[in-house]
Protein backbone atom coordinates (compact mmCIF):
# COMPACT_ATOMS: atom_id res chain seq x y z
CA UNK A 1 0.00 0.00 0.00
CA UNK A 2 2.92 2.24 0.66
CA UNK A 3 4.76 1.54 -2.34
CA UNK A 4 1.41 2.00 -3.90
CA UNK A 5 0.77 5.39 -3.16
CA UNK A 6 4.33 6.46 -3.65
CA UNK A 7 4.69 5.54 -7.03
CA UNK A 8 1.10 7.28 -7.63
CA UNK A 9 1.47 9.82 -10.48
CA UNK A 10 -0.73 12.65 -8.90
CA UNK A 11 1.30 12.68 -5.58
CA UNK A 12 3.40 15.36 -7.88
CA UNK A 13 0.66 17.85 -7.23
CA UNK A 14 -0.08 17.05 -3.40
CA UNK A 15 3.64 16.93 -2.65
CA UNK A 16 5.43 19.76 -4.40
CA UNK A 17 8.77 20.33 -2.63
CA UNK A 18 10.42 22.35 -5.01
CA UNK A 19 9.73 26.35 -4.72
CA UNK A 20 7.48 27.66 -7.68
CA UNK A 21 3.61 28.83 -8.59
CA UNK A 22 1.37 26.11 -7.07
CA UNK A 23 0.03 24.27 -9.97
CA UNK A 24 -3.71 23.90 -9.94
CA UNK A 25 -4.71 20.51 -9.17
CA UNK A 26 -6.09 18.82 -12.38
CA UNK A 27 -9.73 16.69 -11.69
CA UNK A 28 -7.95 13.70 -12.40
CA UNK A 29 -5.56 14.44 -9.89
CA UNK A 30 -8.60 15.43 -7.81
CA UNK A 31 -10.63 12.02 -8.20
CA UNK A 32 -7.38 9.88 -7.66
CA UNK A 33 -6.76 11.55 -4.57
CA UNK A 34 -10.18 10.47 -3.35
CA UNK A 35 -9.48 7.46 -4.63
CA UNK A 36 -6.84 6.82 -2.34
CA UNK A 37 -8.69 7.65 0.66
CA UNK A 38 -11.65 5.35 -0.77
CA UNK A 39 -8.72 2.85 -0.66
CA UNK A 40 -6.82 3.37 2.79
CA UNK A 41 -10.20 3.48 4.03
CA UNK A 42 -11.27 -0.12 2.91
CA UNK A 43 -7.77 -1.31 3.50
CA UNK A 44 -7.61 -0.72 7.13
CA UNK A 45 -11.15 -2.61 7.48
CA UNK A 46 -9.91 -5.33 6.09
CA UNK A 47 -6.84 -5.23 8.16
CA UNK A 48 -8.84 -4.74 11.45
CA UNK A 49 -11.23 -8.05 10.24
CA UNK A 50 -8.19 -9.99 9.19
CA UNK A 51 -7.17 -9.65 12.70
CA UNK A 52 -10.21 -9.84 14.33
CA UNK A 53 -10.68 -12.98 12.66
CA UNK A 54 -6.84 -14.89 13.10
CA UNK A 55 -7.48 -13.57 16.52
CA UNK A 56 -10.96 -15.75 17.16
CA UNK A 57 -8.63 -18.63 14.95
CA UNK A 58 -6.03 -19.01 17.33
CA UNK A 59 -7.85 -18.65 20.42
CA UNK A 60 -10.47 -21.38 19.81
CA UNK A 61 -7.70 -23.57 17.94
CA UNK A 62 -6.09 -24.11 21.66
CA UNK A 63 -9.30 -25.33 23.15
CA UNK A 64 -11.71 -28.19 22.30
CA UNK A 65 -14.68 -26.20 24.99
CA UNK A 66 -14.43 -22.94 23.35
CA UNK A 67 -14.05 -24.01 19.59
CA UNK A 68 -17.90 -25.90 20.38
CA UNK A 69 -18.80 -22.85 22.12
CA UNK A 70 -17.57 -19.90 19.74
CA UNK A 71 -17.03 -21.68 16.29
CA UNK A 72 -14.11 -20.76 14.89
CA UNK A 73 -13.53 -19.11 10.93
CA UNK A 74 -12.19 -22.10 9.68
CA UNK A 75 -15.21 -24.05 10.82
CA UNK A 76 -17.67 -21.63 9.69
CA UNK A 77 -16.28 -21.00 6.40
CA UNK A 78 -16.17 -25.11 6.15
CA UNK A 79 -20.13 -24.71 6.86
CA UNK A 80 -20.56 -22.32 4.23
CA UNK A 81 -18.79 -23.93 1.55
CA UNK A 82 -20.97 -27.01 2.23
CA UNK A 83 -23.88 -24.95 2.43
CA UNK A 84 -23.03 -23.66 -1.20
CA UNK A 85 -22.65 -27.03 -2.01
CA UNK A 86 -26.01 -28.59 -0.96
CA UNK A 87 -27.51 -24.97 -2.54
CA UNK A 88 -29.08 -24.89 0.77
CA UNK A 89 -27.51 -21.44 1.30
CA UNK A 90 -28.67 -19.67 -2.17
CA UNK A 91 -32.01 -20.91 -1.43
CA UNK A 92 -31.95 -19.45 1.91
CA UNK A 93 -30.93 -16.58 1.45
CA UNK A 94 -32.94 -15.87 -1.59
CA UNK A 95 -36.23 -17.11 0.20
CA UNK A 96 -35.05 -14.11 3.24
CA UNK A 97 -34.01 -11.74 0.46
CA UNK A 98 -37.46 -11.71 -0.76
CA UNK A 99 -39.41 -11.45 2.33
CA UNK A 100 -37.47 -8.83 3.35
CA UNK A 101 -36.94 -6.87 0.42
CA UNK A 102 -41.44 -7.06 -0.10
CA UNK A 103 -41.34 -6.04 3.60
CA UNK A 104 -39.39 -3.39 3.16
CA UNK A 105 -41.39 -2.03 0.11
CA UNK A 106 -44.05 -2.16 1.60
CA UNK A 107 -43.57 -1.19 4.75
CA UNK A 108 -42.03 1.99 3.77
CA UNK A 109 -44.52 2.49 0.77
CA UNK A 110 -47.48 2.60 3.31
CA UNK A 111 -45.72 4.26 6.25
CA UNK A 112 -43.68 7.47 3.39
CA UNK A 113 -47.23 7.44 2.22
CA UNK A 114 -48.85 7.96 5.48
CA UNK A 115 -46.69 10.03 7.23
CA UNK A 116 -46.10 12.34 3.81
CA UNK A 117 -50.14 12.88 4.01
CA UNK A 118 -50.21 13.89 7.58
CA UNK A 119 -48.59 16.99 6.39
CA UNK A 120 -51.81 17.87 4.45
CA UNK A 121 -53.56 17.96 7.97
CA UNK A 122 -52.97 19.39 11.21
CA UNK A 123 -56.13 18.25 12.74
CA UNK A 124 -55.60 14.46 11.12
CA UNK A 125 -51.95 14.34 12.62
CA UNK A 126 -53.10 15.60 15.81
CA UNK A 127 -55.52 12.89 15.70
CA UNK A 128 -53.43 10.19 14.51
CA UNK A 129 -50.05 10.70 16.75
CA UNK A 130 -51.15 9.23 19.77
CA UNK A 131 -52.41 6.04 17.81
CA UNK A 132 -48.66 6.30 16.35
CA UNK A 133 -47.11 6.15 19.40
CA UNK A 134 -48.85 3.11 20.87
CA UNK A 135 -48.35 1.12 17.67
CA UNK A 136 -44.66 2.05 17.87
CA UNK A 137 -44.28 0.57 21.17
CA UNK A 138 -45.89 -2.75 20.19
CA UNK A 139 -42.62 -5.01 20.23
CA UNK A 140 -43.32 -6.42 16.75
CA UNK A 141 -42.24 -9.95 18.09
CA UNK A 142 -44.91 -10.08 20.70
CA UNK A 143 -47.69 -9.81 17.24
CA UNK A 144 -45.83 -12.97 15.41
CA UNK A 145 -47.97 -15.32 17.33
CA UNK A 146 -51.40 -13.79 15.84
CA UNK A 147 -49.60 -13.12 12.52
CA UNK A 148 -49.27 -16.87 11.83
CA UNK A 149 -52.99 -17.19 12.56
CA UNK A 150 -53.93 -14.88 10.42
CA UNK A 151 -51.11 -15.30 7.54
CA UNK A 152 -50.72 -19.01 8.20
CA UNK A 153 -46.89 -19.75 7.46
CA UNK A 154 -46.32 -19.17 4.18
CA UNK A 155 -44.30 -16.32 2.61
CA UNK A 156 -47.51 -13.73 3.10
CA UNK A 157 -47.04 -13.83 7.63
CA UNK A 158 -42.81 -13.00 7.26
CA UNK A 159 -43.41 -9.97 4.76
CA UNK A 160 -46.33 -9.23 7.33
CA UNK A 161 -44.19 -9.41 10.07
CA UNK A 162 -41.15 -7.16 8.25
CA UNK A 163 -43.74 -5.30 6.98
CA UNK A 164 -44.81 -4.01 10.12
CA UNK A 165 -41.30 -3.93 11.64
CA UNK A 166 -41.04 -0.59 9.32
CA UNK A 167 -43.84 0.90 8.71
CA UNK A 168 -43.88 3.04 12.17
CA UNK A 169 -40.09 3.83 11.50
CA UNK A 170 -41.19 4.91 7.89
CA UNK A 171 -44.38 6.76 9.22
CA UNK A 172 -42.43 9.38 11.67
CA UNK A 173 -38.96 9.91 9.54
CA UNK A 174 -41.32 11.13 6.77
CA UNK A 175 -43.61 13.01 8.81
CA UNK A 176 -40.69 14.49 10.24
CA UNK A 177 -38.62 15.79 6.82
CA UNK A 178 -42.36 17.08 5.63
CA UNK A 179 -43.46 19.40 8.86
CA UNK A 180 -39.34 20.12 8.94
CA UNK A 181 -39.59 22.29 5.67
CA UNK A 182 -38.57 26.00 6.22
CA UNK A 183 -42.00 27.66 6.61
CA UNK A 184 -40.61 30.89 4.36
CA UNK A 185 -39.86 28.55 1.64
CA UNK A 186 -44.03 27.41 1.96
CA UNK A 187 -44.54 31.41 2.13
CA UNK A 188 -42.63 32.18 -0.69
CA UNK A 189 -44.47 29.28 -3.06
CA UNK A 190 -47.96 30.77 -1.86
CA UNK A 191 -46.58 34.29 -3.06
CA UNK A 192 -45.83 32.33 -6.29
CA UNK A 193 -49.55 31.39 -6.46
CA UNK A 194 -49.21 27.63 -5.42
CA UNK A 195 -52.28 25.42 -4.62
CA UNK A 196 -51.68 23.41 -1.58
CA UNK A 197 -51.03 20.34 -3.60
CA UNK A 198 -48.32 22.11 -5.63
CA UNK A 199 -46.77 23.03 -2.25
CA UNK A 200 -46.99 19.77 -1.58
CA UNK A 201 -45.70 17.98 -4.80
CA UNK A 202 -42.87 20.61 -5.49
CA UNK A 203 -41.51 21.15 -2.03
CA UNK A 204 -42.60 19.05 0.71
CA UNK A 205 -42.25 15.61 -0.94
CA UNK A 206 -38.43 16.60 -2.47
CA UNK A 207 -37.77 18.27 0.72
CA UNK A 208 -38.24 15.54 2.50
CA UNK A 209 -36.85 13.07 0.66
CA UNK A 210 -33.54 13.24 2.87
CA UNK A 211 -35.30 12.04 5.87
CA UNK A 212 -37.01 9.51 3.96
CA UNK A 213 -33.28 8.09 2.78
CA UNK A 214 -32.21 7.96 6.32
CA UNK A 215 -35.38 6.23 7.43
CA UNK A 216 -35.40 3.72 4.44
CA UNK A 217 -31.23 2.62 5.54
CA UNK A 218 -32.56 2.37 8.62
CA UNK A 219 -35.25 0.16 7.96
CA UNK A 220 -33.31 -2.27 5.88
CA UNK A 221 -32.37 -4.03 9.18
CA UNK A 222 -35.39 -3.70 10.51
CA UNK A 223 -37.04 -5.54 7.78
CA UNK A 224 -34.39 -8.11 7.83
CA UNK A 225 -35.25 -8.29 11.90
CA UNK A 226 -38.75 -8.78 11.34
CA UNK A 227 -38.46 -11.21 8.31
CA UNK A 228 -36.12 -13.66 10.48
CA UNK A 229 -38.30 -13.25 13.60
CA UNK A 230 -41.28 -14.24 11.44
CA UNK A 231 -38.86 -17.55 10.01
CA UNK A 232 -37.77 -18.01 13.46
CA UNK A 233 -41.66 -18.55 14.75
CA UNK A 234 -42.78 -21.22 11.93
CA UNK A 235 -41.09 -21.97 8.78
CA UNK A 236 -39.31 -24.43 6.70
CA UNK A 237 -36.92 -22.45 4.71
CA UNK A 238 -34.85 -19.42 4.95
CA UNK A 239 -32.24 -17.94 6.98
CA UNK A 240 -33.82 -17.73 10.08
CA UNK A 241 -34.83 -21.04 9.60
CA UNK A 242 -31.16 -22.23 9.05
CA UNK A 243 -30.17 -20.39 12.29
CA UNK A 244 -32.92 -21.24 14.41
CA UNK A 245 -32.50 -25.33 13.36
CA UNK A 246 -28.51 -25.10 13.64
CA UNK A 247 -28.65 -23.40 16.95
CA UNK A 248 -31.08 -26.16 18.33
CA UNK A 249 -28.95 -28.87 17.50
CA UNK A 250 -25.84 -26.75 19.33
CA UNK A 251 -24.36 -26.75 15.52
CA UNK A 252 -22.88 -22.97 16.35
CA UNK A 253 -20.27 -22.64 13.60
CA UNK A 254 -23.40 -23.04 11.38
CA UNK A 255 -25.49 -20.35 13.07
CA UNK A 256 -22.36 -18.40 12.62
CA UNK A 257 -22.48 -19.20 8.72
CA UNK A 258 -26.26 -18.38 8.28
CA UNK A 259 -25.46 -14.95 10.33
CA UNK A 260 -22.36 -14.20 7.71
CA UNK A 261 -25.50 -14.58 4.90
CA UNK A 262 -27.88 -12.41 6.92
CA UNK A 263 -24.75 -9.67 7.56
CA UNK A 264 -23.54 -10.03 3.60
CA UNK A 265 -27.56 -9.42 2.63
CA UNK A 266 -28.20 -6.65 5.09
CA UNK A 267 -24.88 -5.04 3.63
CA UNK A 268 -25.96 -5.72 -0.28
CA UNK A 269 -29.86 -4.05 0.71
CA UNK A 270 -27.99 -1.00 2.44
CA UNK A 271 -25.64 -0.45 -0.47
CA UNK A 272 -28.56 -0.79 -2.91
CA UNK A 273 -30.60 1.66 -1.09
CA UNK A 274 -27.01 4.19 -0.62
CA UNK A 275 -26.85 3.93 -4.92
CA UNK A 276 -30.77 4.66 -5.24
CA UNK A 277 -30.24 7.96 -3.08
CA UNK A 278 -26.89 9.06 -5.00
CA UNK A 279 -29.58 8.53 -8.51
CA UNK A 280 -32.85 10.29 -6.99
CA UNK A 281 -30.26 13.38 -5.30
CA UNK A 282 -28.14 14.09 -7.75
CA UNK A 283 -27.74 17.78 -6.13
CA UNK A 284 -26.45 16.26 -2.84
CA UNK A 285 -23.53 14.67 -5.03
CA UNK A 286 -22.81 17.79 -6.63
CA UNK A 287 -21.90 18.90 -3.35
CA UNK A 288 -18.84 17.62 -2.33
CA UNK B 1 -64.70 51.75 -4.64
CA UNK B 2 -66.59 49.98 -7.71
CA UNK B 3 -65.91 52.98 -10.10
CA UNK B 4 -62.06 52.91 -9.30
CA UNK B 5 -62.25 48.90 -9.93
CA UNK B 6 -63.67 49.48 -13.34
CA UNK B 7 -61.41 51.96 -14.22
CA UNK B 8 -58.22 49.78 -13.38
CA UNK B 9 -60.17 47.26 -15.32
CA UNK B 10 -60.65 48.90 -18.69
CA UNK B 11 -58.24 51.38 -18.06
CA UNK B 12 -59.51 53.91 -19.84
CA UNK B 13 -61.19 56.50 -17.53
CA UNK B 14 -60.22 59.93 -17.55
CA UNK B 15 -58.72 59.95 -13.66
CA UNK B 16 -55.33 58.00 -13.58
CA UNK B 17 -55.75 53.88 -12.64
CA UNK B 18 -56.02 52.78 -8.86
CA UNK B 19 -52.62 52.70 -7.54
CA UNK B 20 -50.86 49.29 -7.16
CA UNK B 21 -51.00 49.51 -3.66
CA UNK B 22 -52.85 51.43 -0.83
CA UNK B 23 -52.94 50.92 3.22
CA UNK B 24 -55.25 52.30 5.00
CA UNK B 25 -55.32 51.86 8.94
CA UNK B 26 -53.86 48.39 8.88
CA UNK B 27 -53.48 47.21 12.34
CA UNK B 28 -51.39 43.75 13.23
CA UNK B 29 -50.89 42.26 16.37
CA UNK B 30 -49.72 38.50 17.84
CA UNK B 31 -51.08 36.39 20.08
CA UNK B 32 -48.51 34.87 22.33
CA UNK B 33 -49.48 31.18 23.47
CA UNK B 34 -49.39 32.51 27.13
CA UNK B 35 -52.91 34.34 26.25
CA UNK B 36 -50.67 37.59 25.97
CA UNK B 37 -51.11 40.19 22.70
CA UNK B 38 -48.19 41.95 21.20
CA UNK B 39 -49.49 44.99 19.28
CA UNK B 40 -47.23 45.21 16.30
CA UNK B 41 -48.51 47.68 13.71
CA UNK B 42 -50.28 49.99 15.26
CA UNK B 43 -52.02 52.34 12.73
CA UNK B 44 -50.55 52.50 9.02
CA UNK B 45 -51.75 53.68 5.87
CA UNK B 46 -49.42 54.52 2.62
CA UNK B 47 -49.58 54.36 -0.88
CA UNK B 48 -47.59 52.87 -3.44
CA UNK B 49 -47.69 54.98 -6.71
CA UNK B 50 -46.79 53.05 -10.03
CA UNK B 51 -43.31 53.27 -11.10
CA UNK B 52 -42.32 54.35 -7.77
CA UNK B 53 -39.55 52.64 -5.17
CA UNK B 54 -40.15 52.51 -1.60
CA UNK B 55 -37.86 52.43 1.36
CA UNK B 56 -39.35 51.43 4.14
CA UNK B 57 -36.98 51.64 7.63
CA UNK B 58 -37.10 51.00 11.33
CA UNK B 59 -35.85 50.18 14.25
CA UNK B 60 -34.99 46.38 14.89
CA UNK B 61 -38.50 44.36 15.88
CA UNK B 62 -40.96 47.45 14.78
CA UNK B 63 -42.56 44.93 12.50
CA UNK B 64 -41.47 45.89 8.94
CA UNK B 65 -41.37 41.97 8.19
CA UNK B 66 -44.82 41.71 10.16
CA UNK B 67 -46.08 44.27 7.80
CA UNK B 68 -45.02 42.74 4.41
CA UNK B 69 -46.34 39.53 5.40
CA UNK B 70 -49.51 41.34 5.80
CA UNK B 71 -49.41 42.88 2.69
CA UNK B 72 -49.09 40.15 0.65
CA UNK B 73 -52.07 38.29 2.66
CA UNK B 74 -49.59 35.50 4.14
CA UNK B 75 -50.99 37.14 7.76
CA UNK B 76 -54.67 38.73 7.93
CA UNK B 77 -54.70 42.27 9.59
CA UNK B 78 -56.54 42.72 12.55
CA UNK B 79 -58.16 45.89 11.32
CA UNK B 80 -57.79 48.64 8.34
CA UNK B 81 -58.23 47.53 4.30
CA UNK B 82 -55.54 46.85 1.49
CA UNK B 83 -56.20 47.60 -2.02
CA UNK B 84 -54.29 45.80 -4.78
CA UNK B 85 -55.19 47.59 -7.68
CA UNK B 86 -58.04 49.18 -6.13
CA UNK B 87 -59.31 45.86 -4.72
CA UNK B 88 -59.33 43.68 -1.98
CA UNK B 89 -58.13 40.53 -2.59
CA UNK B 90 -58.51 37.01 -0.58
CA UNK B 91 -55.35 35.03 -0.30
CA UNK B 92 -52.47 36.00 -2.25
CA UNK B 93 -52.02 39.32 -4.72
CA UNK B 94 -51.14 38.25 -7.84
CA UNK B 95 -48.68 39.55 -10.14
CA UNK B 96 -46.74 40.25 -6.62
CA UNK B 97 -42.87 39.54 -6.36
CA UNK B 98 -41.77 38.35 -3.13
CA UNK B 99 -38.39 38.29 -1.81
CA UNK B 100 -36.42 38.59 1.67
CA UNK B 101 -32.87 38.25 2.76
CA UNK B 102 -32.73 34.31 2.93
CA UNK B 103 -32.19 33.17 -0.99
CA UNK B 104 -34.89 30.53 -0.35
CA UNK B 105 -33.17 28.31 -3.33
CA UNK B 106 -34.45 25.07 -3.64
CA UNK B 107 -31.30 22.66 -3.22
CA UNK B 108 -32.87 20.30 -5.45
CA UNK B 109 -33.42 22.69 -8.30
CA UNK B 110 -30.67 24.45 -10.56
CA UNK B 111 -30.37 28.11 -10.99
CA UNK B 112 -32.98 27.46 -13.98
CA UNK B 113 -34.77 25.20 -12.09
CA UNK B 114 -35.55 27.75 -9.37
CA UNK B 115 -35.74 30.43 -11.52
CA UNK B 116 -38.82 28.58 -13.53
CA UNK B 117 -40.93 27.87 -10.36
CA UNK B 118 -43.33 30.85 -10.53
CA UNK B 119 -43.98 29.79 -14.19
CA UNK B 120 -44.48 26.19 -13.76
CA UNK B 121 -46.91 26.66 -10.64
CA UNK B 122 -48.45 28.81 -13.08
CA UNK B 123 -48.10 26.54 -15.78
CA UNK B 124 -46.83 28.31 -18.81
CA UNK B 125 -45.22 25.45 -21.17
CA UNK B 126 -41.57 24.41 -20.15
CA UNK B 127 -39.97 25.45 -23.60
CA UNK B 128 -41.73 29.34 -23.23
CA UNK B 129 -40.91 29.40 -19.28
CA UNK B 130 -37.03 27.79 -20.14
CA UNK B 131 -35.96 30.03 -22.92
CA UNK B 132 -37.75 33.14 -20.74
CA UNK B 133 -35.89 32.37 -17.31
CA UNK B 134 -32.38 31.79 -19.02
CA UNK B 135 -33.02 35.16 -20.90
CA UNK B 136 -33.68 36.94 -17.17
CA UNK B 137 -30.88 34.60 -15.69
CA UNK B 138 -27.94 36.25 -18.67
CA UNK B 139 -29.69 39.66 -17.69
CA UNK B 140 -28.24 39.63 -13.90
CA UNK B 141 -25.06 38.37 -14.90
CA UNK B 142 -25.44 34.33 -14.64
CA UNK B 143 -24.60 33.18 -17.86
CA UNK B 144 -23.43 29.78 -18.18
CA UNK B 145 -24.71 29.30 -14.49
CA UNK B 146 -28.31 28.25 -15.37
CA UNK B 147 -27.49 24.90 -14.93
CA UNK B 148 -26.02 24.94 -11.40
CA UNK B 149 -27.17 23.29 -8.13
CA UNK B 150 -27.12 26.38 -5.21
CA UNK B 151 -24.67 24.92 -3.50
CA UNK B 152 -22.30 25.83 -6.37
CA UNK B 153 -23.18 29.12 -6.57
CA UNK B 154 -21.72 32.20 -4.06
CA UNK B 155 -24.23 33.90 -1.68
CA UNK B 156 -24.32 36.61 -4.29
CA UNK B 157 -24.87 34.44 -7.46
CA UNK B 158 -28.06 33.18 -5.32
CA UNK B 159 -29.70 36.23 -4.27
CA UNK B 160 -29.14 37.13 -8.03
CA UNK B 161 -31.22 33.57 -8.95
CA UNK B 162 -33.62 34.66 -5.91
CA UNK B 163 -34.07 37.95 -8.11
CA UNK B 164 -34.63 36.50 -11.39
CA UNK B 165 -37.05 34.21 -9.94
CA UNK B 166 -38.92 37.00 -8.90
CA UNK B 167 -38.80 39.13 -11.80
CA UNK B 168 -38.98 36.73 -14.35
CA UNK B 169 -42.53 36.91 -13.57
CA UNK B 170 -43.06 39.94 -14.20
CA UNK B 171 -44.57 41.01 -11.17
CA UNK B 172 -45.87 44.81 -11.09
CA UNK B 173 -44.98 44.71 -7.55
CA UNK B 174 -42.10 43.94 -5.96
CA UNK B 175 -42.31 43.47 -1.81
CA UNK B 176 -38.38 42.78 -0.63
CA UNK B 177 -37.16 42.38 2.89
CA UNK B 178 -33.76 43.32 3.09
CA UNK B 179 -33.07 41.44 0.28
CA UNK B 180 -29.51 42.25 0.37
CA UNK B 181 -28.54 42.35 3.90
CA UNK B 182 -26.34 39.61 3.51
CA UNK B 183 -24.39 40.34 0.37
CA UNK B 184 -20.51 42.18 0.96
CA UNK B 185 -20.82 45.92 -0.24
CA UNK B 186 -18.89 45.43 -3.77
CA UNK B 187 -22.25 42.92 -4.82
CA UNK B 188 -24.68 44.53 -3.26
CA UNK B 189 -24.05 48.02 -4.92
CA UNK B 190 -24.09 45.61 -7.97
CA UNK B 191 -27.01 43.61 -7.44
CA UNK B 192 -29.06 46.95 -5.93
CA UNK B 193 -27.99 48.74 -9.49
CA UNK B 194 -29.42 46.06 -11.71
CA UNK B 195 -32.85 45.71 -9.35
CA UNK B 196 -33.28 49.48 -9.57
CA UNK B 197 -32.49 49.40 -13.62
CA UNK B 198 -35.31 46.41 -13.98
CA UNK B 199 -37.42 47.41 -11.71
CA UNK B 200 -37.49 51.42 -13.47
CA UNK B 201 -37.20 49.82 -16.87
CA UNK B 202 -40.35 48.05 -16.42
CA UNK B 203 -42.32 50.64 -14.54
CA UNK B 204 -43.02 48.23 -12.14
CA UNK B 205 -43.29 49.65 -8.67
CA UNK B 206 -40.76 48.14 -5.15
CA UNK B 207 -41.67 48.18 -1.61
CA UNK B 208 -38.07 47.80 0.14
CA UNK B 209 -37.54 47.47 3.47
CA UNK B 210 -34.17 47.51 4.48
CA UNK B 211 -31.54 48.22 7.77
CA UNK B 212 -29.50 50.61 5.43
CA UNK B 213 -30.26 53.79 5.24
CA UNK B 214 -27.85 54.37 2.64
CA UNK B 215 -29.41 51.70 0.55
CA UNK B 216 -33.02 53.24 0.69
CA UNK B 217 -31.95 56.70 0.25
CA UNK B 218 -29.92 55.75 -3.14
CA UNK B 219 -32.45 53.79 -4.00
CA UNK B 220 -35.95 55.23 -3.07
CA UNK B 221 -38.17 57.72 -4.34
CA UNK B 222 -39.78 58.07 -0.85
CA UNK B 223 -38.39 56.59 2.47
CA UNK B 224 -40.67 56.02 5.29
CA UNK B 225 -39.32 55.80 8.55
CA UNK B 226 -41.43 53.44 11.28
CA UNK B 227 -41.48 54.02 15.02
CA UNK B 228 -41.34 51.39 17.78
CA UNK B 229 -43.47 49.06 18.19
CA UNK B 230 -46.59 49.37 17.97
CA UNK B 231 -45.20 50.78 14.61
CA UNK B 232 -46.29 53.81 13.06
CA UNK B 233 -44.89 55.79 10.73
CA UNK B 234 -42.70 58.68 12.12
CA UNK B 235 -41.44 60.05 9.18
CA UNK B 236 -41.91 60.48 5.33
CA UNK B 237 -39.43 61.54 2.95
CA UNK B 238 -39.33 62.37 -0.59
CA UNK B 239 -35.72 62.13 -2.25
CA UNK B 240 -35.51 64.17 -5.25
CA UNK B 241 -31.68 64.10 -5.76
CA UNK B 242 -32.04 64.55 -9.73
CA UNK B 243 -29.46 62.52 -10.27
CA UNK B 244 -30.10 60.07 -12.57
CA UNK B 245 -32.10 57.28 -10.74
CA UNK B 246 -30.86 54.47 -12.40
CA UNK B 247 -27.65 54.77 -11.50
CA UNK B 248 -27.13 53.98 -7.59
CA UNK B 249 -23.81 53.91 -7.45
CA UNK B 250 -23.52 57.61 -8.64
CA UNK B 251 -26.63 58.95 -6.71
CA UNK B 252 -24.56 58.43 -3.28
CA UNK B 253 -22.33 61.64 -4.87
CA UNK B 254 -25.37 63.79 -5.63
CA UNK B 255 -25.87 66.88 -3.14
CA UNK B 256 -28.67 66.21 -0.47
CA UNK B 257 -27.45 62.31 -0.37
CA UNK B 258 -26.14 62.40 2.77
CA UNK B 259 -28.25 65.39 4.32
CA UNK B 260 -31.20 62.37 3.31
CA UNK B 261 -28.90 60.00 5.25
CA UNK B 262 -28.18 62.30 8.46
CA UNK B 263 -31.81 63.34 8.83
CA UNK B 264 -33.27 59.18 9.13
CA UNK B 265 -30.42 58.94 11.85
CA UNK B 266 -31.39 60.98 13.68
CA UNK B 267 -35.54 59.48 13.64
CA UNK B 268 -34.31 56.19 14.03
CA UNK B 269 -32.64 57.52 17.63
CA UNK B 270 -30.06 55.13 17.50
CA UNK B 271 -28.47 55.64 21.02
CA UNK B 272 -24.86 54.60 20.10
CA UNK B 273 -22.33 53.01 22.50
N1 LIG C 1 -45.13 34.61 15.01
C1 LIG C 1 -44.94 35.54 15.97
N2 LIG C 1 -45.53 35.41 17.16
C2 LIG C 1 -45.36 36.33 18.13
N3 LIG C 1 -44.61 37.43 17.99
C3 LIG C 1 -43.99 37.63 16.82
C4 LIG C 1 -44.12 36.70 15.74
N4 LIG C 1 -43.39 37.15 14.70
C5 LIG C 1 -42.83 38.30 15.12
N5 LIG C 1 -43.19 38.60 16.37
C6 LIG C 1 -42.81 39.81 17.13
O1 LIG C 1 -43.28 40.91 16.40
C7 LIG C 1 -42.32 41.94 16.39
C8 LIG C 1 -42.04 42.37 14.98
O2 LIG C 1 -41.40 41.33 14.27
P1 LIG C 1 -40.89 41.54 12.79
O3 LIG C 1 -40.18 40.31 12.37
O4 LIG C 1 -42.01 41.98 11.95
O5 LIG C 1 -39.86 42.74 12.99
P2 LIG C 1 -38.88 43.42 11.94
O6 LIG C 1 -39.16 44.86 11.95
O7 LIG C 1 -38.96 42.73 10.62
O8 LIG C 1 -37.49 43.14 12.62
P3 LIG C 1 -36.07 43.06 11.93
O9 LIG C 1 -35.73 44.44 11.53
O10 LIG C 1 -35.18 42.57 13.01
O11 LIG C 1 -36.18 42.11 10.77
C9 LIG C 1 -41.11 41.42 17.12
O12 LIG C 1 -41.09 41.99 18.39
C10 LIG C 1 -41.32 39.94 17.20
O13 LIG C 1 -40.85 39.48 18.43
MG1 LIG D 1 -37.57 41.56 9.51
Amino acid sequence: MTADVDAAPASSAAAQTTIGPARPMTSQGRRWLRLRSTLAVLVTQLVVLAGFLAFWEFMTGQNKAAAFMFGSPSAIFKFLSQMVYDGSLWRDTSVTGLETLLGFFVGNCIGTLIGLSLWYSRFVSRVVEPFVIALGSIPIIALAPIIIIWFGTGLISKVAMSTLSVVIVALVTSYKGATGVDPDQINLLRTLGASKFQIFRKLVVPASLADIFAGLKLTVGFALIGAIVGEFMSSSEGLGHAIFKAGSLYIIPKVFAALVATIALALLLTFAVGKIEQLLMPWRRQQR
Amino acid sequence: MIETSLKTQTGTGVAAPAPPLVVEHVAKSYELDGGGIVPVIGDLSLTLREGEIVSIVGPSGCGKTTLLNTLCGLLAPDAGRIRWHGREVAGQPQNVGYMLQKDLLLPWRTALGNTMLGLEIRGMPWAQAEDRCRAMLDQLGLHGFADHYPTTLSGGMRQRVALARTLVNEPDVLLLDEPFAALDFQSKLLIENDTVGLVRQGRRSLLLITHDIEEAVSLADRVIVLSKRPTQIKAVYDIALGADRHDVISVRQAPGFSDHVRSIWADLDVVLQ
